[in-house]
C-alpha cells in the first residue's frame, strides 16, 4: 500500500471513529467525550491502531465502546489491507477537562448532567446557580459523582469525583479535539 | 516493558498476580452491598468501589496476559495469590467498613510505590489507580472519623480493628518466589515492603487515635507463611467466592456480557 493511500485509510478511520458514540449518550460521541485519543498506522502499515482513554478503569462500558470502536474502523477501511487494533491505555489520564465544550452544554441541556473540570466550576445544569454542593463522589456511574444545588433544590449528577482534576493535573487535553 | 532480568521480571509478574488477585477478591465480596447498603449513598459508593476495584484487577491481569477472564476466573484455587482478608465475605456493614478502609489505605501505599515504575505499563496503571484511590480513601475515612466520634461507633468499630490489623499485614508481603529487594533494587518498587508497611501502620493509628485508641501491630504477619494466601493457601471463604465469581460462566462457558 503506498503512503498515500495509508494515509487515506487512516483519515477515513479517524473520521468514522470520530462519530462512534457513548452508549451512556447516544448523541456524544467518543470524541466529544475525550475517549478517543489517536488514530495511527502501525508494524509498517498493515496495522490502524487506535487508542482510547478509560474514563475509569472499571467502566463496565468498556468493552461495548471497544465493540463499536472495531466496527466502526472496519466499515471505514473495508477493502484496504489492514488490521485493526483498538486499545486502552492509562497514559494520558482521562478527566472532564477532555470533554469538549459543546458537549458540555449537551450533557447539561439534554441530561441535565453537569461536569466539574478545572477549566470551568460545575453549575446547576437547572437554574445556573454555580455553588453546587458536593454530596457523594459516587452516583449512577462510576465516572459521575453526586452533588446538590441549593437554589432549585435538585439532586444534580455531575461527571468527575471532585478531585479528579486536581489528581490528574498532568494530563493533556484529547488531541482528538485539536 | 523494562529491561529487566528475566528472572527479577518473572518476581514482578508475580507481585502484579497477588496485587489483582487481592483486587478482584474485594470488588467480588463489595459487590455483595449491591442494593442492601445501609442507606442509599453508601450502597452506591460500595458498589462504585467494587467496580473500580474490579476494573483494577482487570488493568493488573492485562499486564500479564491478554485473556483477562482466564486470568480471573479460570485458575485453581492454589493458583491465587490473594491475601485472606480480601477473601471476607461483606455480610456486617462495621465489618466492611474497617476492611475497606485497611485496604485501601494499604492500596494507596502500594500503588504509590509502583507509580514510577521502571515497569512502565505497570507505573500507567498505578498512576491511573492512585487517582481512583483518593475517592475510596477519603469515603472511609469521612465514614470512619464521624462513627469515632459516637459511643456507638467506638464500641462497635475497634474491637474489628484488632480483629482485622494482624490478617491486614499479609498486604504487604508476596508470594514466596518473589524477591522484594531486587524489584526494589531495579526500580520496579520504589521502596522496600517493610517502608511501605510502616507508612500504613502510622495512617492507621493515625485514624484510630483521635478515638483513643491504638492498634496492636504484630512484628510479622499473623498468618504463618505455610498457611498464607500470598503461598497459595485459601482461606475458608474462597471457595465460596470463587463459585459465585463462575457461577455463570461454569454453566455456559461462551456466555458474554
Amino acid at each position: 500500500m503506498s503512503r498515500a493511500v495509508l494515509a487515506g485509510v487512516v483519515a477515513a478511520v479517524r473520521r468514522s471513529v470520530s462519530q462512534v458514540c457513548d452508549p451512556e449518550y447516544p448523541e456524544v460521541t467518543i470524541a466529544e467525550l475525550g475517549i478517543l485519543e489517536g488514530v495511527s498506522s502501525s508494524d509498517g502499515g498493515s496495522t490502524v491502531r487506535i487508542e482510547l482513554v478509560p474514563t475509569m478503569l472499571g467502566c463496565p462500558a468498556l468493552d461495548v465502546i471497544a465493540r463499536d470502536v472495531t466496527d466502526a474502523a472496519r466499515t471505514a477501511c473495508a477493502g484496504a489491507d489492514v488490521s485493526i487494533e483498538v486499545t486502552f491505555v492509562d497514559d494520558p489520564v482521562w478527566t472532564p477537562d477532555r470533554i469538549a465544550p459543546s458537549a458540555v452544554g449537551f450533557l447539561a441541556r439534554e441530561y441535565s448532567v453537569a461536569v466539574r473540570s478545572r477549566s470551568a466550576t460545575a453549575s446547576c445544569p437547572i437554574c445556573g446557580n454555580d455553588a453546587l454542593e458536593h454530596r457523594s463522589d459516587f452516583g449512577p456511574t462510576p465516572c459521575r459523582s453526586v452533588e446538590w444545588c441549593p437554589s432549585c433544590r435538585n439532586p444534580i449528577e455531575v461527571v468527575g469525583r471532585v478531585d479528579m482534576p486536581a489528581a490528574m493535573e498532568a494530563a493533556p487535553a484529547s488531541p482528538a479535539l485539536a | 516493558m523494562t529491561d529487566s532480568a528475566p528472572e527479577v521480571m518473572d518476581g514482578a509478574r508475580e507481585m502484579v498476580l497477588a496485587l489483582a488477585d487481592d483486587e478482584l477478591c474485594i470488588g467480588q465480596n463489595l459487590a455483595w452491598w449491591i442494593a442492601v447498603g445501609p442507606f442509599l449513598e453508601e450502597d452506591l459508593a460500595l458498589t462504585s468501589i467494587s467496580q473500580d476495584e474490579l476494573g483494577h484487577a482487570r488493568a493488573l491481569y492485562g499486564l500479564l496476559g491478554d485473556d483477562v477472564d482466564a486470568l480471573a476466573y479460570a485458575r485453581q484455587p492454589h493458583e491465587y495469590r490473594s491475601a485472606h482478608l480480601t477473601e471476607l465475605p461483606c455480610r456486617d456493614w462495621g465489618e466492611t467498613l474497617v476492611r475497606h478502609f485497611l485496604y485501601d489505605t494499604a492500596e494507596t501505599v502500594r500503588w504509590a510505590a509502583l507509580a514510577d515504575s521502571s515497569w512502565e505499563a505497570l507505573g500507567a496503571v498505578a498512576r491511573r489507580a492512585l487517582a481512583e484511590e483518593r475517592s475510596h480513601l477519603r469515603h472511609a475515612t469521612g465514614l470512619l472519623s464521624r462513627l469515632l466520634r459516637t459511643e456507638a461507633g467506638r464500641s462497635q468499630l475497634l474491637p474489628l480493628f484488632d480483629q482485622f490489623t494482624p490478617m491486614a499485614c499479609e498486604l504487604f508481603e508476596l508470594p514466596p518466589g518473589c524477591a522484594a529487594d531486587d524489584l526494589v533494587a531495579a526500580g520496579i518498587m520504589a521502596r522496600p515492603l517493610s517502608d511501605q508497611r510502616a507508612e500504613w501502620q502510622a495512617a492507621v493509628d493515625e485514624a484510630v487515635a483521635s478515638a483513643g485508641y491504638q492498634p496492636q501491630w504484630p512484628a510479622d504477619s499473623a498468618i504463618p507463611a505455610s498457611a498464607s494466601g500470598r503461598a497459595g493457601q485459601r482461606s475458608a471463604h474462597f471457595a465460596a467466592l470463587h463459585a459465585e465469581m463462575v457461577e455463570v460462566l461454569s454453566i455456559d462457558p461462551t456466555a458474554v456480557w
